[in-house]
């Protein structure tokens, strides 16, 4: 073990002195992820998103609360999915939509009056760790609440009509105490005639409005959907840094693919085969070395990530078993890279083009969810795309444990496999030279 | 003690190695002369374990096969090939290799601190290798063969492409090694090295081991005469012969000799009438 540590440290010092190797691996990255994700607008992206997407339930399903969604639909602050309220719940928990508004039965009626009774009645189901969002939203419906309200007492006669409708209630109701009956009647006589002298003046609905300032336009309960997962990238920046990460992965793969042919060509792979120690020492150090850079690079660019550029993934322990699954896969691509020609220009020419394909049909160059669905598919074959939807998926998709089984499973079979088959044809090779 | 006994190597159709045995003795230096192609490095892969032949056996120190990797450990390499990083430091490179061999801890910087200077380095020691010379790069590779403190050493072409001063230096290092009792393993085109530094040597051709013998002797049984060339007033004289002195005091006994020169027989002479052609015409 230490003849590997002893490798491994070796070749990580080598790569740090090495300018061209230490710029493919940490700084180029690194430059495509800042430029690619200031180019998408880097953390606006998220803020500029037109609309909130919410998904409302009609329980109501009157004239009244089909306008208040329609109302709410023709603004620029919701996008609005009308569904059931089983649907619209999961749709909060999974964080495809920010909250869902449950437009209660009795709703539409409660719209119409404005000077009795209960307000029309809401429930808004939301993530509770999202306070900001959930008030954000609970002030939007609010504006369209008092919006409808100022409308329904700027109609005169509309709300003559409610008056006459209050003082028939009124005077057959008989819990009411006369005191009570006889204040009331005079308001509602008043408020008649008001009405009847406002109807003279076409401008009068704004000072109605203002002496309505008092009234409930609609009350809101909320509903907590606790363990909500987003399914978006909060920012550009979401998904340039794993495809930045993932250019990493191919810098480092393709020059440590290389090292090995460089210690082949240079004549030192034949003084540490001539070492005390197992064919499996000298690749499992190169393995190691390579193993170790691609988790110090991936290490790295998420931290830049965290603290300079506001990342903030779903899951830090997803995250670190995609980064060490990707790891995995990309040291076993390396090898067999190495053992694909006998020197270095043969391997370096060799190994990035097969890497750069890899990379164009995996999602390293373009996202994933950009591509069509023929290139998606092709693109199953690349270690790319598993290394991206699993980082992908600890990083903004939101992926469970189960759900990151299989891009890391893949990735670590992928790894193996290779690893395996070209220390085979190192070995094949290396005895018959 | 390395014993090669009846190696065979072919690749394909080619034999490079074609039944090849030698006995190398405890504290000799032995020299394995040869052409491009001749088989030399089919042979010394073989004696370090990293080809296995097609049939014979290698025997190190009594031990057994190199492929056993404690057997190995008695073997010091240095190829002809550089095999140092050029992007480390020479004593980076030490004790990176010294690690690899098993060296630990105060024993590994002993050894560090010791190669450095025998191989006169020590000064630089903590510069990037790709800024020494030529002759102090092949003097390090030199040392990292030494650093686990073997008792046999295998040196391929250990001298090329160095400076005469630096050849120089890198053979009184030999001649250190041989006083200090370690077997050595002499690969080398230059004869004039081979006959400096070895007591043995062995010559091969198309993976055949054609003679080998102490110098002196191969030369006496193979290398042919001498040949003494006079200049007289009448011209150029050239007189083979196995008594050059007598050629020469008869020849002054006639008068008119004006200059004379005699080229003894070397090992070049040896290669030529063992196989029709110059060692270096490869």
């Amino acid at each position: 073990m230490r003849e590997i540590a002893a490798m491994a440290l070796k070749d990580l010092r080598i790569l740090l002195r090495d300018r061209s190797g230490f710029f493919f691996t940490l700084v180029w990255p690194l430059l495509i992820a800042v430029f690619f994700g200031v180019m998408f607008g880097g953390n606006r992206a998220s803020e500029q998103a037109s609309a909130i997407d919410i998904a409302v339930v009609d329980e109501d399903k009157t004239a009244g609360s089909q306008e208040f969604i329609e109302a709410l639909d023709s603004g620029n602050e919701f996008s609005i999915s009308v569904l059931d309220r089983e649907q619209a719940f999961d749709a909060v928990k999974r964080r495809d939509a920010v909250a869902y508004v449950v437009l209660k039965p009795g709703f539409g009626e409660a719209s119409r009056r404005v000077f009795w009774g209960e307000p029309p009645q809401v429930e808004l189901g939301i993530d509770p760790a999202r306070g900001a969002a959930a008030a954000m939203v609970e002030g939007i419906l609010m504006k369209y609440a008092s919006e409808r309200m100022g409308q329904a007492i700027s109609d005169q006669n509309a709300q003559r009509e409610n008056i006459r409708s209050a003082r028939e209630i009124l005077a057959e109701d008989e819990d009411v105490t006369p005191e009570v009956r006889a204040n009331l009647g005079r308001l509602f006589a008043d408020l008649d005639r008001f009405m009847a002298e406002e109807a003279a003046y076409t401008d009068s609905a704004d000072t109605i409005q203002s002496g309505m300032s008092g009234l409930e336009p609609i009350r809101v309960e909320r509903t907590d959907v606790a363990g909500a997962v987003y399914r978006g990238p909060r920012s550009a920046y979401a998904i340039t840094f794993p495809q930045g990460v993932i250019w990493g992965l191919i810098g480092t793969a393709a020059g440590f693919a290389v090292s090995i042919v460089v210690e082949r060509t240079r004549g030192t792979l034949f003084r540490l085969q001539t070492a005390p120690i197992s064919r499996t020492s000298v690749l499992g150090g190169k393995a190691l070395a390579c193993f170790i850079s691609i988790i110090l690079m991936s290490i790295f660019l998420y931290v830049l990530a965290f603290f300079i550029f506001g990342l903030r993934p779903v899951s830090f322990p997803l995250l670190a078993l995609a980064v060490v699954s990707s790891a995995v896969g990309f040291v076993g691509v390396m090898m067999l890279l190495a053992v694909s020609g006998k020197t270095e220009q043969a391997v370096g020419g060799i190994g990035w083009a097969v890497l750069i394909v890899m990379s164009m049909l995996g999602g390293g160059m373009i996202p994933l969810f950009f591509m069509p669905s023929w290139m998606r598919t092709i693109g199953t074959f690349s270690p790319v795309k598993w290394s991206v939807l699993a980082m992908e998926g600890a990083v903004w998709r939101g992926f469970s444990f189960v759900e990151m089984l299989k891009p890391c499973g893949i990735l670590v079979g992928v790894g193996v496999i290779c690893f395996a088959l070209g220390v085979r044809v190192f070995d094949w090779t290396t005895r018959a030279d | 003690m390395l014993i090669l006994k009846n190696l065979r190597k072919t690749f394909g159709e080619i034999c490079a190695v074609d039944d090849l045995s030698l006995e190398i003795k405890r504290g000799e230096v032995f020299g394995l002369l040869g052409p491009n192609g001749a088989g030399k490095t089919t042979t010394v892969n073989m004696a370090v374990g990293l080809l296995k032949p097609d049939q014979g056996t290698v025997e190190i120190e009594g031990l057994g096969s190199p492929t056993r990797p404690h057997v190995r450990a008695r073997i010091g390499i240095a190829p002809q090939a550089l095999a140092i990083y050029e992007d480390l430091t020479g004593e980076e490179n030490l004790k990176f290799f010294g690690t690899i061999q098993g060296l630990r801890g105060r024993h590994l910087s002993e050894r560090v601190k010791w190669a450095l200077d025998f191989v006169d380095i020590f000064e630089r020691r903590g510069d990037r290798v790709k800024t020494y010379s030529g002759g102090m790069k092949r003097r390090l590779n030199l040392a990292v063969a030494l650093i686990h403190d073997p008792p046999i050493l295998l040196l391929d072409e250990p001298t090329v492409g160095v400076d005469p001063q630096s050849r120089n230096s890198i053979f009184e290092k030999i001649e250190v090694m041989r006083r200090e009792g370690r077997t050595i393993v002499y690969t080398t085109h230059y004869m004039e090295e081979a006959q400096r530094l070895c007591d043995r040597v062995g010559i091969m051709d198309r993976g055949r081991l054609l003679a080998m013998d102490r110098v002196r002797s191969l030369i006496a049984a193979h290398g042919g005469r001498s040949t003494v060339i006079a200049s007289k007033d009448d011209g150029e004289v050239k007189i083979e012969t196995d008594d050059p002195l007598g050629v020469l005091l008869n020849l002054r006994k006639s008068g008119g000799m004006t200059d004379f020169r005699v080229d003894s027989p070397n090992l070049e002479g040896v290669f030529l009438n063992l196989t029709g052609r110059h060692l270096r015409d490869e």
